[in-house]
């Protein structure tokens, strides 16, 4: 290379350094060192926020020993075992009509509403539906199928039902997006073919649409299995998912040493998943095909 | 096409979208619903309508200062994210070299992040440095929540701004600063502008990365609704809640005739 080529590539060198400096020191700062900075306060052998010192792995010994957390964390895969798999199930045909049915310019407003409108919003509406006073209740009542009002809130059920209709939007758009750039002429081709339509739905359409359930599948089960506050405001004291757990160690306990060992846990079950997700599609799914949308 | 063509199937079909599409408004509708519904408890179906509701949320110091923090930050953080996420995405999409991947990755890192993991270090982190609880963590916090979706939006962006006319007008020795300013950004424009209002609505709404981060004084509303929904079943909060909603359904669809969302999603 000539010198002349030398000093151009130099010169983009610096240009593409100083495009990309502020958003990597960013996220550098605000997450990187913040979650490295967990993973210390994990390792203080304190049970307190104050006068942390030293290097201990107790907190992680007790929260992979303790039946308690043992046990909150085996419950909450599951839940979002089944929250992911209801989802995907219902966010494949929605999805798929979504990419090719008819009035796709509305059917596409009603999936990104309810995914920017505040989680709060969802839930306050969910509690005047399910509550003692809500809008069930008094249908039910007014149709005599009760005759008294039922507490519909505060169950494992029901936080699973609103947790799955909180994310169903993320399946459906992960689908649509896959499907709309299926050519038609593949199922077309299949149906010719003398395929019937559940052999062009299992040899063509799912190994085509793999990647958009997968990352569907991704973002759904770390959003389930790290929430907190639908299952404190929708599951009240009774659904001790793992997420509410963490919280309560970092910000009624106090316990942060420990609260930061849980939150590390956490965060290693959900990312986790999403990579063992990925090497079970095969490289064309997971977590960069999340993010990379 | 998957489904038959027969009368029965596509009238099957059409039932359950049908189904799916108001379950899936049912929330928002029931909210709007209770908000105009002059009795302090929700009934089916509603008797009469008035403002009122709307009228006392507008009079609840709590509501509106919460409100206008929540825009505050929300502007901050875009125009923050909007600073560092534009270049950034250019430059992730007009080179391929090695360890860009890998950028790409940490940037976008934030969205799968639990925000649990997240609040949880940053509110450590603020502690450490001194900063606390607030309106500084606060604006750390939702600026590297909202810089993935510029980032994400304006790579998309770029993809599709034709690289012809920079080398056009770099042949015209037009210097870098000129071209961005001259080329580059007038040129996605549009994307720009759904970039921000995505970064703002993705900011304006959260809660659960802002619950760690907020001290005494400073809520945002959904932190401050968050407090009422534990706390009181108000139809104030209903009126609030619409008002959130009449916002957001706004703002979707001002993205939908600038940009149409269809391409961005």
């Amino acid at each position: 290379m000539g010198r002349f080529a030398t000093r151009i590539a130099w010169s983009r060198n610096i240009y593409l350094l100083g495009l990309l400096t502020p958003a990597v020191a960013a996220v550098m700062l605000i997450l990187s060192i913040p979650v490295a900075w967990l993973v210390r306060i994990s390792l203080f052998p304190q049970d307190q926020s104050y006068d942390l010192s030293g290097w201990s792995a107790v907190h992680y010994m007790k929260a992979l020993t303790d039946d308690l957390y043992l046990e909150s964390l085996a419950r909450t895969t599951i839940y979002s075992l089944i929250v992911t798999l209801g989802t995907a199930i219902l966010g494949f045909p929605l999805g798929y009509a979504a990419a090719r049915g008819k009035m796709r310019r509305w059917k596409i407003f009603f999936i990104v509403l309810p995914l920017t409108l505040s989680l709060i919003v969802n839930i306050f509406g969910w509690i005047m539906i399910l509550g003692q006073n809500g809008l069930l209740n008094s249908v039910l009542l007014s149709l005599h199928l009760l005759d008294h009002p039922k507490q519909f809130l505060f169950g494992v059920g029901t936080v699973l039902v609103v947790l799955g209709h909180t994310y169903l939007p993320f399946q459906i758009l992960s689908v649509m997006s896959v499907v709309r750039q299926i050519d038609p002429m593949l199922e077309e081709a299949s149906a010719s073919l003398r395929g019937n339509r559940w052999v062009t739905f299992w040899r063509v359409i799912i190994p085509l649409a793999r990647p958009g359930i997968v990352a569907g599948c991704t973002i759904v089960f770390i959003l389930t299995i790290s929430a907190f506050i639908i299952p404190q405001l929708i599951g009240g004291a009774s659904v001790q998912m793992y997420a509410v757990l963490v919280f309560q160690q970092m910000m009624t306990v106090l316990n942060w040493p420990f609260g930061s060992a849980l939150s590390l846990i956490l965060l290693v079950v959900a990312l986790g998943f999403a990579a063992l997700l990925r090497a079970a599609a095969g490289r064309s799914g997971g977590l960069r095909s999340v993010v990379a949308k | 096409m998957l489904w038959q063509n027969n009368k029965r199937s596509i009238l099957t079909w059409g039932l359950f979208q049908a189904i799916a599409y108001f379950v899936l408004a049912l929330p928002s509708l029931v909210i709007i619903g209770a908000s105009f519904n002059p009795g302090s408890v929700l009934t089916f179906p509603p008797h009469g309508l008035t403002l009122a509701w709307y009228v006392r949320a507008v009079q609840t110091p709590a509501f509106t200062d919460s409100f206008l923090l929540s825009v505050e930050l929300a502007s901050i953080a875009t125009v923050l994210s909007l600073l560092a996420g534009t270049p950034a995405a250019y430059a992730l999409e007009r080179y391929r070299l090695p360890g860009l991947q890998s950028v790409q990755t940490l940037l976008l890192s934030p969205i799968v992040i639990p925000a649990i993991v997240l609040g949880i270090g940053l509110l450590m982190f603020c502690n450490l440095i001194g900063i606390g609880q607030g309106l500084a963590a606060l604006l750390l916090g939702h600026f590297v929540l909202t810089l993935p979706y510029v980032v994400r939006t304006l790579i998309s962006n770029f993809s599709l701004f034709d690289v012809v006319l920079e080398e056009a007008a770099q042949s015209l020795r037009a210097s870098r600063l000129v071209i961005w300013y001259r080329v580059i950004l007038p040129n996605i424009l549009p994307g720009l502008l759904s970039a921000a209002i995505f970064s703002f609505v993705t900011s304006f709404g959260n809660v659960a990365l802002s619950i760690f981060l907020v001290s005494g004084s400073t809520a945002t509303l959904p932190v401050q609704m968050f407090a009422s929904v534990e706390h009181s079943s108000d139809p104030t909060l209903a009126a609030v809640a619409s008002f959130v909603i009449f916002i957001t359904g706004i703002i979707v669809l001002g993205i939908d005739r600038l940009a149409g969302l269809q391409r961005l999603v």
